[in-house]
């Protein structure tokens, strides 16, 4: 009897394909020390150095416990000057000792746990930065800058109209957002030394999303000049407009590559998805996102590249990150307008609470949330400065 | 034979079958994969393939660049705006979606037919407006595609473009500030604000 073998090694090779073997029944799991929890203990300290001390560290997903737990120990003293030290645990002497002075306890305080967080999850200190976001107070919206975690708020515009999209310039001292003072959607560059602002931007039509690339040389917007929100990109100074998109579709929330070439955005053609261009032309690209259904929106690129972050769904939102070359999608936490601190590791991003809307801070590795501290008025869009 | 290879093709199947679903068919010194599931049963929407290059949309009439020209001392200069004179003509939109229903057609006509019998110099701004649904950039932009839409629209009734100026307030200016549908479908809208000289 003829027996044709042939069905049965396709069939063999089709289950050793489809599955993957492993030695043992558990899946593989690399474990990086960046994705723990660490347990950290923080004593001798009272006010506001204990409490900016727990709150930094609790956003880079340490737990705050007593020190038979911990696996650092943060002691010191504070007299005028804060003098600080990390032990780890079981050891003799301490990792190192530092002194902080000048400023406000507040700074000092951050300034010891930019220290910490470098020797325990080296990452780029971020701890006494800044954010822009826009604050919702009864029917209008107006531009405010804060500390990271919400302290020292400033509001920069009174117009009473609306504001959206504030976006920093690489140093710090000015921001671009789209304002309606002028009876329409213009873009203004406001400096924050001066107070001054001037016009950036006002073509006809709206002119929305400003975002500058990591090298300050040139700008992002959306613009619908042409008769439909397309993507457009011009020289910091405004000059060499562009337009990069042309489809009849509207485009919306650009964001650069850390290295200032590409630009994602979001486009709607049929659902909402994300999409790549070069800052140079030519077509667009769809960035592969797998597992999610819906819509895509509000993406932001990581400055280390790695990842790009996205808001999911429609009414209720879920931050996740993908892969910036495209692959599987991660959700990470219910919330919406993400935007990565200059460490590649945070995420600020608002979410809706009762009736208002508050900013938080998301530690992607470990998913720990801290909400960022509540001013009167809604705020939405957070900008970090980079 | 012919036996043979049924139970070749049966197990060919079940390779098959056990390598597309991730179920837990046990071989020799594997590990199935656990199922991770699809999509949301009751969730509406059709998973997006999200493979491939972004191909360029069928356009079906080419936008109308935006200049006032003529009309733009009107829109620039100091002028007078007309919320009452086309409030019954306000256009209502599906969720998500920019495109002139049949049903509000009619409104669009009658809202042309002022402008083509008036000679005088007045315009229309067109505001385009979301529910809370969707992130604020993302709202922005859809509420200027929807004011584009009308705009085209009007333009193609044969109004002069230049007397059609769009603006887009996201979802920021809700005429019902509910949480449900009956609320969201209010708010997913074009308004028309007539401008005439002061």
């Amino acid at each position: 009897m003829k027996i044709n073998y042939q069905p049965f090694l396709i069939a063999i090779l089709l289950s050793i394909g489809s599955v993957t073997a492993r030695a043992d029944d558990q899946p593989i799991e690399i474990r990086k020390p960046t994705t723990y929890v660490v347990p950290v203990s923080i004593s001798d300290f009272a006010g506001e150095v204990d409490s900016v001390l727990k709150f930094d560290l609790s956003v880079l997903g340490m737990e705050i416990t007593s020190p038979d737990k911990a696996a650092y120990l943060i002691t010191g003293s504070q007299n005028g000057r804060l003098e600080g030290r990390l032990t780890a645990a079981g050891a003799n002497q301490p990792l190192w000792a530092r002194a902080y002075a000048g400023g406000v306890a507040r700074s000092q305080a951050h300034a010891f746990a930019n220290d910490i967080a470098k020797e325990i999850r080296g990452t780029t200190p971020i701890f006494q930065s800044r954010i822009a976001f826009r604050l919702q107070e009864g029917a209008s919206t107006e531009i405010a800058v804060s500390d990271f975690d919400g302290y020292n708020a400033r509001v920069l515009t009174h117009d009473g109209t609306l504001v959206a999209g504030p976006c920093w310039i690489p140093g710090g001292r000015e921001l671009l957002y789209t304002s309606w003072t002028g009876g329409g959607e213009e873009i203004l560059a406001h400096n924050l030394s001066s107070g001054q602002r001037r016009v950036f931007a006002n073509y006809p039509g709206a002119n929305l999303s400003p975002e500058v690339s990591p090298d300050g040389q040139k700008v992002a917007m959306i613009l619908s000049r042409s008769g439909s929100p397309n993507l457009w990109v011009c020289n910091i100074d405004g000059s060499g407009l562009k337009q990069l998109t042309r489809t009849r579709d509207d485009d919306s929330c650009p964001t650069w590559s850390p290295d200032s070439q590409e630009i994602c955005f979001v486009c709607r053609s049929g659902r909402a998805e994300l999409q790549k261009v070069s800052v140079s032309g030519g077509p667009a690209r769809a960035v592969r996102v797998a597992g999610l259904y819906g819509n895509l929106t509000s993406p932001d690129w990581s400055p280390d590249g790695k990842w790009i972050a996205f808001a999911s769904g429609s009414r209720n939102f879920t931050i996740c990150v993908v892969p910036a070359e495209g692959g599987d999608a991660q959700r990470l936490v219910e919330g919406e307008d993400p935007c990565w601190a200059p460490n590649s590791r945070t995420i600020i991003f608002g979410r809706q609470v009762g009736n208002k809307r508050i900013l938080c801070l998301l530690d992607v590795p470990t998913k720990h949330v801290k909400d960022v501290r509540q001013i009167s008025g809604s705020c939405s869009e957070p900008s970090w400065a980079r | 034979m012919k036996n043979a290879n049924l139970i070749a093709m049966f197990f060919l199947s079940v390779a098959l079958a056990a390598g597309m679903t991730g179920c837990k068919h046990r071989s020799p010194n594997v590990t199935s994969i656990p199922d991770n599931g699809g999509p949301p049963s009751n969730s509406g929407q059709t998973p997006g393939a999200g493979v491939g290059e972004a191909t360029p949309n069928a356009i079906t009439s080419e936008p109308i660049p935006l200049d006032n020209g003529a009309y733009a001392p009107l829109f620039n200069g100091p002028h007078n705006e007309d919320r009452e004179k086309f409030q019954a003509d306000t256009i209502y939109f599906d969720f998500d979606s920019s495109t002139i229903k049949a049903a509000e057609e009619a409104k669009l006509q009658a809202v042309a037919s002022y402008f083509k019998d008036n000679p005088k110099v007045e315009g229309l701004i067109i505001e385009g407006n979301c529910d809370q649904r969707g992130t604020e950039k993302y709202n922005l932009s859809l509420g200027e595609r929807r004011a584009l839409a009308a705009r085209e629209y009007l333009a193609n009734l044969g109004v002069n473009p230049q007397r059609l100026k769009t603006i887009t307030f996201g979802a920021s200016r809700p005429v019902d500030s509910g949480h449900d549908e009956s609320a969201w479908k209010k708010n997913r809208r074009d308004d028309f604000v007539l401008v005439t000289p002061k």
